[in-house]
């Protein structure tokens, strides 16, 4: 991050001898150019001040005993080593090892089944509104509205609707088409996944749609047309035309998706509250919840860095992947 | 059987329908929560709780009540604040940030972009306790008070999306014909003012597209505000969970919050709808 500080001068002395030769326009210029660093010098501050430097201190904490005792030294609180890390980790005594490890694989399995679910239908969907049909600008703009919702209106809204003997999704499923027999319990044991997991395929499903339509009408129609004439049925031309095309851009949301439903906050929070139980506390709830909680800021200083460093290897993994769509785009 | 059997054009239009028909299906369940949400706001709070419902008959009475169970204006006028001020900050950053990144090839542009994106790798539990710390720490030195304010909140949203922004803004400079700059150095512009009256007013589109998009993330911020406030600072996602609390069951106002929460922010896509849209795909679509 401190680069811009020095090098610039070097490189400046480089181009004040080559411009002049190169071109003779009618302003010319012999100082340095120092704009692009006074350009981006307020977001760097603002970024340094409020992400890198805390960040950094996060990653001190994680190393030291800092809870409600030590709060008052700060950063003076006794260095811990990896001792965060091993009781949430490995030490099977400590009641929040398990509690931790709930929290991971909810994550895992809540981050899956939401980006997988908004891929595929918003794909889906996407190839439905790329149609040409009566309509097709208001259906598009109209299913961009549920993005829009702000997350905790979402959860509200769906917590409300998962209420199991008022609810309306129980009154559709039991009461009006009787589709079940029982009225399934939404809020409470483990079909809590499912009531943040489909709030989230909602919220996130029209953004996908977008991505993907703007993907589908850059793909060159003659592609299509030349694989029908030979031949090529609707599902081979998705297979070996459309689905390849569009990888760059399943790529890119594969990407961003997984982080963002990795740190999903809100939309447990506001459904359940600070605890949303074993069966759909998810990273952030947790670590939330311990850190403020129960004033265990080491330790959930330590999980969020564990968390952080799983997403910087999942990027690393996506980069292999996707490496050469990156340089095709 | 012969009877129904079509010739391939018959057969063909029959799938179309069929496809089309399908289609507002999809549309109208998607939508299907939305009208749900804005019909139990129109209905009372003692039906909504014995589940029963009277559509044809709607009230706007969870509308006029939803302002006193709860201090609902503070929690709204507090997000209208820090959220437009944080995201006109953020574009204003952005711009000139994004700005260099699209047109300067300097020396550190890769590692700063590079760094931009990295922030949004940093999970905010990670730097939420050292921000409050930080606050504390400016109080006791300085003596500005940050911790449950609205500037507190200001400068922490201004930073959070400051990063998505340049990237918004960069990929809107990058469609300006270098030409433009060019033609305004050659009249006898220097480079910085070329920027700021020539280059700012030809992307306006994208500082309205930019701003909006900011603004949309911060409205929907809990975390850090949960953390960082205690009452005055407070916005709409902490208050609007207390219609369901201890002390009541106010479906039908808890409703009608979540449709007045969401106008706003409805209003500032659609106003901006088009070029928002530019802006996401072409940043998606560039990686």
């Amino acid at each position: 991050m401190s680069t811009p500080t020095l090098q610039p001068e070097v490189r400046a002395d480089v181009t004040t001898t080559t411009e002049p030769a190169r071109s003779p326009g009618p302003k010319r210029r012999s100082r340095p150019n120092r704009l692009p660093y006074w350009l981006i010098a307020p977001a760097l501050v603002v970024m340094v001040l409020v992400h890198v430097l805390p960040a950094i201190g996060g990653l001190v904490i994680s190393f030291k005993k800092f809870n409600l005792f030590t709060f008052r030294e700060l950063f003076g609180a006794p260095w811990n080593g990896l001792e965060n890390y091993r009781s949430i980790l490995l030490d099977t005594d400590n009641p929040l090892h398990s509690g931790f490890w709930g929290a991971v694989s909810n994550t895992a399995v809540y981050t899956f089944w939401t980006v997988s679910g908004t891929l595929v239908g918003g794909l889906a969907i996407a190839l439905l509104l790329h149609r040409k049909m009566p309509g097709q600008r208001v259906a598009r703009t109209l299913m961009l509205v549920p993005w829009i919702v702000p997350s905790y209106v979402v959860a509200v809204l769906w917590a409300f609707m998962w209420q199991s003997d008022v609810g309306i999704i129980n009154k559709i499923l039991v009461d009006y088409t009787h589709l079940l027999g029982h009225r399934p319990i939404w809020l409470l044991g483990p079909n809590t996944m499912w009531a943040i997991v489909i709030p989230s395929i909602w919220r996130g499903l029209p953004l996908a749609i977008l991505i993907f339509i703007a993907g589908l009408q850059a793909q060159p129609a003659e592609l299509h047309e030349a694989a029908a004439i030979d031949g090529a049925g609707p599902l081979r031309r998705l297979r070996f035309i459309t689905l390849p095309l569009l990888r760059p851009l399943i790529g890119v949301q594969l990407l961003f998706g997984v982080i963002y439903s990795a740190y999903q906050f809100a939309i447990p929070t506001v459904m359940f509250g600070s605890n949303p139980g074993p069966d759909a506390d998810l990273m952030m709830t947790f670590i939330v919840r311990q850190s403020f909680s129960n004033q265990l800021y080491g330790l959930g200083a330590a999980a969020s860095t564990l968390l952080m460093f799983v997403m910087l290897a999942w990027v690393a993994v996506w980069y292999r992947a996707f490496r050469r769509d990156l340089e095709v785009s | 059987m012969t009877a129904i059997t079509l010739s391939p054009r018959a057969r063909k239009r029959l799938i179309n329908r069929g496809l089309d028909t399908l289609t507002w299906l999809v549309v109208a369940l998607m939508l299907a929560p939305i009208f749900w949400l804005v019909a139990s706001s129109l209905q009372n709070d003692g039906q909504l709780a014995r589940g029963s419902y009277d559509l044809l008959h709607p009230t706007l009475q969870a509308f006029r009540d939803m302002w006193k169970t709860i201090d609902f204006e503070r929690y709204f006028i507090n997000s209208a604040i820090i959220c437009t001020v944080a995201a006109l900050l953020a574009t204003a950053f952005a711009s000139t940030a994004g700005y260099a990144l699209a047109r300067f090839p300097f020396r550190g542009a890769k590692p700063f972009g590079l760094a931009v994106i990295g922030t949004q790798l940093i999970p905010g539990s990670m730097f939420l306790l050292p921000v409050f710390i930080g606050f504390l720490w400016i109080k006791q030195h300085i003596g500005i008070q940050l911790f449950d304010t609205r500037v507190g909140m200001i400068l922490v949203y201004t930073a959070f999306f400051t990063p998505v922004a340049i990237y918004f803004m960069r990929s809107f400079f990058q469609a300006i014909p270098r030409d433009l700059e060019e033609a305004a150095q050659v009249d006898g512009c220097t480079p910085f003012t070329a920027f700021v009256r020539v280059i700012l007013p030809s992307a306006a589109p994208g500082l309205v597209a930019t701003f909006v998009y900011a603004f949309l993330f911060a409205w929907d911020e809990l975390l850090f505000v949960a953390s960082l406030t205690e009452h005055n600072a407070e916005t709409l996602p902490i208050g609007i969970r207390l219609f369901i609390g201890n002390y009541g069951q106010y479906y039908g106002q808890l409703m009608a919050a979540g449709v007045v929460a969401t106008i706003p922010v409805v209003i500032a896509f659609f106003a901006a709808q088009r070029w928002l849209v530019r802006g996401i795909t072409a940043g998606a679509v560039k990686g």
